[in-house]
C-alpha cells in the first residue's frame, strides 16, 4: 500500500459531512422559500421565482465566502483580528447613523440597490473570532481580568445592537460569550452569574419598555398564547395551526394552505419551519433538524479535535451561535421559546444570515481540516 | 487548564446542545402528532372563508308598473374602523385622492350609523378609476376596501312612503328567528311597510362566495359558490297617480286648516297631521293611502343616524312615521251613523219612513239627565233616517241611541256596536301592512273591562244612556282607523262583502311575469235588503247632492251628473282638543269602484276640511277616468255645518 504524499494536506480533511449538510439544509431552504413565496407573488402578479432566484444567489454567495474562509489558515485570520473587529464596529455605528435604514422600527440595515445588508449578522462571525482570540491565551483557568476583557469586546457590539434594537441578535450574542467562556474556562460561578444577568437584562429590557410595543407583545406571546388570538399572539398561533396541520407526512410540498395563505406571517423568513411543518410533517421536520443535528455534532467534534485553542474556541462561538439560532427560531414557531427575529440558518431568507452562517461553517472546517498542519 | 476540564466542559457543552434538540424534536412530536387533530380543524376553518353577499332586493311596482322602489349600483370605499384609525396617513391619501377634506372623512367615520363591526361608506359614488386605483395600491389603503353596493332607492321621495316603508340592518331581535332562513348580522331587511309584508318575496338569495382567503382577508382564489338571485318584484294596487294626488290634496288641506280659524276657540288650527285612503270597494285593494306629515325612506338607506331618527320621534314633529290610516284611532263623529243606521233599520227599531221633530237637541231624562245638541245647535225639523243622514241630525240618532238603550231587554245591550263591528270598525283589517291598530268600538262590557284592567284612565264602569246616544253618533270611547272606516262604507256599498284591504296586488319576476296573485281575502258578509240599504244610499247622496246635505258646498261645481258622490261627513270631540275632520265618500255613487275616507286631526269640521280634500282626490280620479279635463283646483275650505 502507498503511503499518500501529504497526510496532512488540509484538503484530505476537509469535513465533507459538515459540508453537506450544509448544503442539505441550505436546498430545504431554498424549496421551502420558494413554496412560501410563490403563490402570494403570483396572486400579485409578479414573478413566482423571484424569491427563489434571490436565494439561490444568497446560497451561492455564501459558498464562495465559505471557499474564501476556507483558503487562508484560520491561524492568518487571527492576526487580523483587530482588523476585523475595527470594521465589524465601523459597520454598526454606520448602520444607526443616518447611512443606514429602518424597517419596522429597528435600524439595521444598508440599503445596496435592491438588497439589503445586516451589519449585524456578520459582525456575530467576528465577534467570535474576536472572542477566541482574545481568550486562546488563557489555557487554564480564566482569570477575572480575562474574562472582564472578554466582556469587553463583546459589550461594544451589544452596546450598538441595542441601540438599533435588535434584541434577538444581542441574545444570540450572549449565548455565544456564555459558551465560549465556558469552554474558555471560566469559572462555573462565573458562567451561573453571566447567564442570569443575561436574563435578568432581557427581562428588564422588555419590563421597561425599551422596546416597541409590538417587539414586547411578540416576546411575551408564548407565555399566554390564548389571549388574543388576533393581535401579538397572532403569528404564534398560526405558526403552530400550521406545523401542527402538517401532522406526519405533511400535506406536500407547495401544497400548506396556512403557508401559502399567508396565515403564518413572514413565513419565508423567521417562520421558514412552519412551511417545513406543515408541508413535509413530522418526517420532514425531523429530518431537518437531524441535518441540524449532524452538523452542531461535526462542529462539536471540530472543536473536541482542534490543534489549538483559538480554533477550539471559534468552533464553539459558531456552535453556539448556531445552536441557540435553532433552538430559539424553531422554538418560537411551535410556541416554547419567545418569537424574536432571530433567522433559521441557512434556511430563512436572507443574504447577511445566509453569508454570515457560511461563513461560521468556514471557520470550523477551516479549523478541521487544519489540525494537522 | 487540563485537556480532561477542556474535555468535560465541552462535553457539558455538547450535553446542552442535545437536550436543546431533544427539547425541539418532543415539542414536533407533540404538534404534529398528539395536538394535531385538535389544530387541524382550526386550520381548515381559516383558510376558507364563506362571503355573503345580499342580493338586490326585489321592486316595488304600482298597479300600472310604475318604480316605486328601486336599487342603485354604487361603487363605494368603505373603511375598517379600527385598521384605518391605526393609520392616519391612509385617510389622507384618501383625502388626497378623492378632494374631500380628511375632517369630512373622520366625520363619516365617526358615523354613529354603522355598527363598530361592520365597515363604513367613507365615499359613495366613487368615480371608477379612482376604486381602481386603491385597489391596485392596496398596500397604501390598508383598512380601506373598494365595494359595489347595491341600495335601495326609493325614486319618488316621499311619496307613499308610509305604505312602501324602510329597509334596514337587521338587529338582534328580528335576527333570532331568521338565523334558519340565512339571515347574517349586518344584512338589510325591510323594517316597516311593504318592505316587511313582502320581505320574503322581496330579498331574493344572497351570493354565497366561497373564497380562500389569507390571514389580512386578501382572497386568494374563489372555491365557487352560488350567485345572488334578485328578490321579486312586487306589485300594489296603489295608483301613484291617485296616491299623488292624495298626498298633495292632504297636504293642502293641512295647510289650508292650519291658516283657517276655529270658532270654537278662536285659535287657528293646529292641524298636526291626516290621512287619505282610496280603496276599490269592489275587492278591498288600496289605491292610495297617504299620511301627513311623512318622511322620506331613502334616509334609511345605508341606516338613519341616529339623531334623525331621534328627531321623527319627536312629539313635536307630530310623529311623521306613523302610518295614520292604519295606525291612527279617531273617534268616527257622524261617519258612524252608517252603523247606527244600519242597526236600526236591520232591527226593526224603526222603519225607514219613520221620522223624529229635530229640535236642534235632544234631552235625556231620568236620574242622570242631560241635553245633547246638534252642532251649531241647528235645527232640522222632522227628519226619516235618509234625511237625517243628509243634513247630519245629531238629535235624531240620539233618539235611536235612547231607545236603543230603553229597549235593550229586546235589542241586546250592544245592537250598535255589533253591526258596526260587522262592518269592520275596531277589529283588525289584516291589511298587508305591518303595526295595524285595532281600535275599538265603546260598548258597557268593553267599558266594565277596560276600567278593571285600568281604572286610572277609565274611573266609571257603568254605562249609561248618555252613552249610549253618544255612540249613535260615534262619539265617546270609539276609536277607529281611517281604513276601517273607509272598509265598512267599502262593503255597505259592495253588497255586504267585509274585505281585508290588501296593497300588494301580485308577487312577479324580473319580466314582469305573474308568480303569485294577491287574493283578496274576505273578514265577512253582511247582506242587507234594498229596504234597508236605499235609504241609506239616498241619505249620503244627499249629502253630496242635496243643497241642504253636509256636504253640498265642498262639492259644488263637481261634475256630479258625470260622476256622482255619495258620502258622509264627520267631525268628532276630542277633550281637549279641536275638532278632527273626517269624511267618507263613494263614487260613482251608483255603482261605487272608489272609497275614500279623509281624516284630518285638529282641522275642524268634516264639511270644511276632509270634504273639499277628498273633493280635490276625486276630481284627479275623475280626470283619470276621463270624466273630467280640467286639472284639479286647490283644496278650498268651505263653511259647513255637521
Amino acid at each position: 500500500m502507498q503511503a499518500p504524499r501529504n497526510p496532512a494536506a488540509p484538503y484530505r480533511h476537509l469535513d465533507l459531512t459538515l459540508l453537506l449538510s450544509t448544503l442539505g439544509i441550505a436546498a430545504i431552504g431554498v424549496l421551502m422559500v420558494y413554496s412560501s413565496t410563490r403563490q402570494k407573488q403570483e396572486t400579485a402578479g409578479l414573478d413566482p421565482a423571484f424569491y427563489l432566484k434571490r436565494q439561490l444567489v444568497y446560497v451561492a454567495l455564501g459558498l464562495v465566502a465559505l471557499a474564501v474562509v476556507c483558503l487562508v489558515d484560520y491561524r492568518r485570520i487571527r492576526d487580523f483580528t483587530p482588523m476585523l473587529y475595527g470594521g465589524a464596529i465601523l459597520a454598526l455605528l454606520l448602520v444607526i447613523s443616518p447611512i443606514g435604514t429602518s424597517r419596522r422600527g429597528t435600524q439595521a440595515w444598508f440599503q445596496i440597490g435592491s438588497f439589503q445588508f445586516q451589519p449585524s449578522e456578520v459582525s456575530k462571525v467576528v465577534l467570535i473570532v474576536a472572542l477566541a482570540a482574545v481568550l486562546a491565551g488563557a489555557r487554564g483557568s480564566l482569570d477575572t481580568a480575562g474574562l472582564l476583557t472578554a466582556m469587553g469586546v463583546a459589550f461594544v457590539p451589544m452596546a450598538l445592537i441595542y441601540v438599533q434594537p435588535d434584541l434577538g441578535t444581542n441574545m444570540v450574542f450572549a449565548a455565544v460569550v456564555i459558551a465560549v467562556l465556558l469552554v474558555a474556562g471560566a469559572r462555573p460561578r462565573h458562567i451561573a452569574v453571566l447567564t442570569l444577568l443575561g436574563i435578568t437584562a432581557v427581562a428588564l429590557v422588555v419590563q421597561l419598555g425599551m422596546l416597541q410595543d409590538y417587539q414586547r407583545d411578540r416576546l411575551t406571546a408564548f407565555l399566554d398564547p390564548q389571549a388574543d388570538t388576533q393581535r401579538s399572539s397572532y403569528n404564534l398561533r398560526q405558526s403552530q395551526i400550521a406545523i401542527a396541520a402538517g401532522g406526519l407526512a405533511g400535506r406536500g410540498l407547495f401544497e400548506g394552505t396556512q403557508t401559502n395563505l399567508s396565515f403564518v406571517p413572514e413565513q419565508h423568513t423567521d417562520f421558514i419551519f412552519t412551511a417545513v411543518g406543515e408541508e413535509l410533517g413530522l418526517i420532514g421536520g425531523v429530518s431537518l433538524l437531524t441535518l441540524f443535528g449532524v452538523m452542531m455534532w461535526r462542529i462539536w467534534r471540530a472543536a473536541v479535535l482542534a490543534r489549538d485553542q483559538f480554533g477550539r474556541l471559534v468552533c464553539v462561538g459558531v456552535l453556539a451561535m448556531l445552536v441557540f439560532q435553532v433552538f430559539e427560531n424553531v422554538g418560537m414557531t411551535m410556541g416554547i421559546t419567545p418569537i424574536t427575529g432571530i433567522p433559521l440558518p441557512f434556511m430563512s431568507y436572507g443574504g447577511s444570515a445566509m453569508i454570515a452562517s457560511f461563513i461560521g461553517i468556514g471557520l470550523v472546517l477551516n479549523v478541521h481540516m487544519r489540525r494537522f498542519t | 487548564m487540563t485537556q480532561d476540564s477542556s474535555r468535560l466542559r465541552l462535553g457539558v457543552l455538547g450535553m446542552v446542545v442535545l437536550s436543546l434538540f431533544c427539547a425541539l424534536l418532543a415539542r414536533l412530536w407533540y404538534l404534529q402528532v398528539l395536538a394535531a387533530p385538535t389544530f387541524k380543524v382550526e386550520a381548515q376553518h381559516n383558510s376558507v372563508a364563506v362571503v355573503y353577499t345580499e342580493a338586490p332586493r326585489g321592486r316595488i311596482l304600482d298597479r300600472n308598473g310604475k318604480v316605486l322602489a328601486d336599487n342603485r349600483v354604487v361603487l363605494a370605499l368603505v373603511a375598517h374602523r379600527e385598521e384605518v384609525a391605526k393609520r392616519p396617513e391612509v385617510l389622507q391619501r384618501i383625502s388626497d385622492l378623492l378632494a374631500v377634506p380628511v375632517d369630512e372623512l373622520n366625520r363619516r367615520i365617526a358615523d354613529e350609523r354603522y355598527s363598530l363591526f361592520k365597515p363604513v361608506p367613507v365615499a359613495v359614488d366613487v368615480p371608477k378609476d379612482k376604486l381602481i386605483y386603491v385597489r391596485e395600491h392596496q398596500s397604501d389603503f390598508q383598512g380601506i376596501e373598494g365595494l359595489q353596493l347595491t341600495e335601495r332607492v326609493y325614486p319618488n321621495g316621499t311619496l307613499a312612503a308610509h305604505v312602501l316603508g324602510t329597509v334596514g340592518e337587521i338587529n338582534d331581535e328580528e335576527l333570532g328567528p331568521r338565523k334558519a332562513d340565512g339571515y347574517k348580522a349586518g344584512d338589510s331587511i325591510g323594517k316597516s311597510g311593504i318592505e316587511l309584508t313582502y320581505e320574503k318575496e322581496l330579498r331574493g338569495e344572497p351570493e354565497i362566495a366561497k373564497l380562500e382567503v389569507d390571514s389580512v382577508g386578501r382572497v386568494q382564489r374563489s372555491l365557487g359558490g352560488q350567485a345572488a338571485i334578485q328578490g321579486d318584484d312586487v306589485r300594489l294596487s296603489i295608483d301613484i297617480d291617485i296616491q299623488r294626488a292624495a298626498e298633495e290634496s292632504l297636504d293642502q288641506g293641512i295647510a289650508l286648516a292650519r291658516r283657517s280659524t276655529d270658532f270654537l276657540t278662536g285659535k287657528t288650527f293646529i292641524a298636526p297631521g291626516g290621512t287619505v285612503v282610496v280603496t276599490d270597494p269592489r275587492d278591498g285593494s288600496v289605491l292610495a293611502m297617504a299620511s301627513s306629515p311623512t318622511y322620506d325612506p331613502n334616509e334609511f338607506t345605508n341606516g338613519i343616524s341616529v339623531r334623525r331618527f331621534a328627531e321623527l320621534n319627536d312629539p313635536a314633529g307630530h310623529y311623521p312615521l306613523n302610518n295614520r290610516a292604519i295606525q291612527g284611532l279617531y273617534a268616527p263623529g257622524s261617519t258612524f251613523k252608517l252603523a247606527t243606521s244600519i242597526a236600526a233599520l236591520k232591527s226593526g227599531l224603526i222603519a225607514p219612513r219613520d221620522s223624529y221633530n229635530d229640535q236642534g237637541s235632544y234631552t235625556v231624562t231620568g236620574e242622570r239627565s242631560a241635553t245633547f245638541t246638534n252642532a251649531r245647535g241647528a235645527r232640522n225639523g222632522p227628519v226619516n233616517v235618509t234625511k237625517a243622514l243628509t243634513v247630519s241630525s245629531d238629535v235624531f240618532f240620539y233618539w235611536l241611541g235612547e231607545r236603543f238603550w230603553d229597549n235593550r231587554g229586546k235589542f241586546g245591550t250592544a245592537a250598535i256596536q255589533d253591526v258596526a263591528r260587522s262592518l269592520g270598525m275596531g277589529i283588525y283589517s289584516d291589511i298587508d301592512l305591518p303595526f295595524e291598530s285595532n281600535g275599538r268600538v265603546s260598548d258597557p262590557a268593553g267599558r266594565e273591562k277596560l276600567h278593571k284592567d285600568y281604572p286610572e284612565a277609565f274611573p266609571y264602569p257603568e254605562w249609561y244612556t248618555g252613552d249610549n246616544l253618544n255612540i249613535a253618533v260615534g262619539q265617546g270611547d270609539t276609536a277607529i282607523t281611517p281604513l276601517q272606516l273607509a272598509n265598512s262604507y267599502a262593503s255597505f256599498v259592495n253588497g255586504g262583502t267585509v274585505f281585508s284591504p290588501h296593497v300588494g296586488s301580485a308577487v312577479l319576476d324580473h319580466q314582469g311575469q305573474e308568480l303569485r296573485k294577491i287574493e283578496p281575502k274576505i273578514l265577512g258578509r253582511n247582506e242587507l235588503p234594498a229596504s234597508i240599504r236605499d235609504p241609506l244610499l239616498t241619505g249620503f247622496r244627499g249629502v253630496i247632492s242635496d243643497p241642504l246635505g253636509t256636504g253640498f258646498a265642498a262639492f259644488s261645481g263637481f261634475p256630479l251628473a258625470a260622476f256622482p258622490v255619495a258620502g258622509k261627513t264627520g267631525t268628532a270631540e276630542v277633550s281637549g282638543k279641536q275638532d278632527t275632520s273626517l269624511f267618507t265618500a263613494y263614487a260613482p255613487a251608483d255603482s261605487p269602484r272608489y272609497v275614500i275616507t279623509v281624516v284630518l286631526e285638529e282641522a275642524g269640521l268634516g264639511a270644511s276640511a276632509a270634504a273639499p280634500v277628498a273633493r280635490r282626490v276625486l276630481e284627479a280620479i275623475a280626470v283619470k277616468e276621463g270624466i273630467a279635463t280640467a286639472p284639479p283646483a286647490a283644496v278650498n275650505r268651505v263653511d259647513g255645518r255637521d
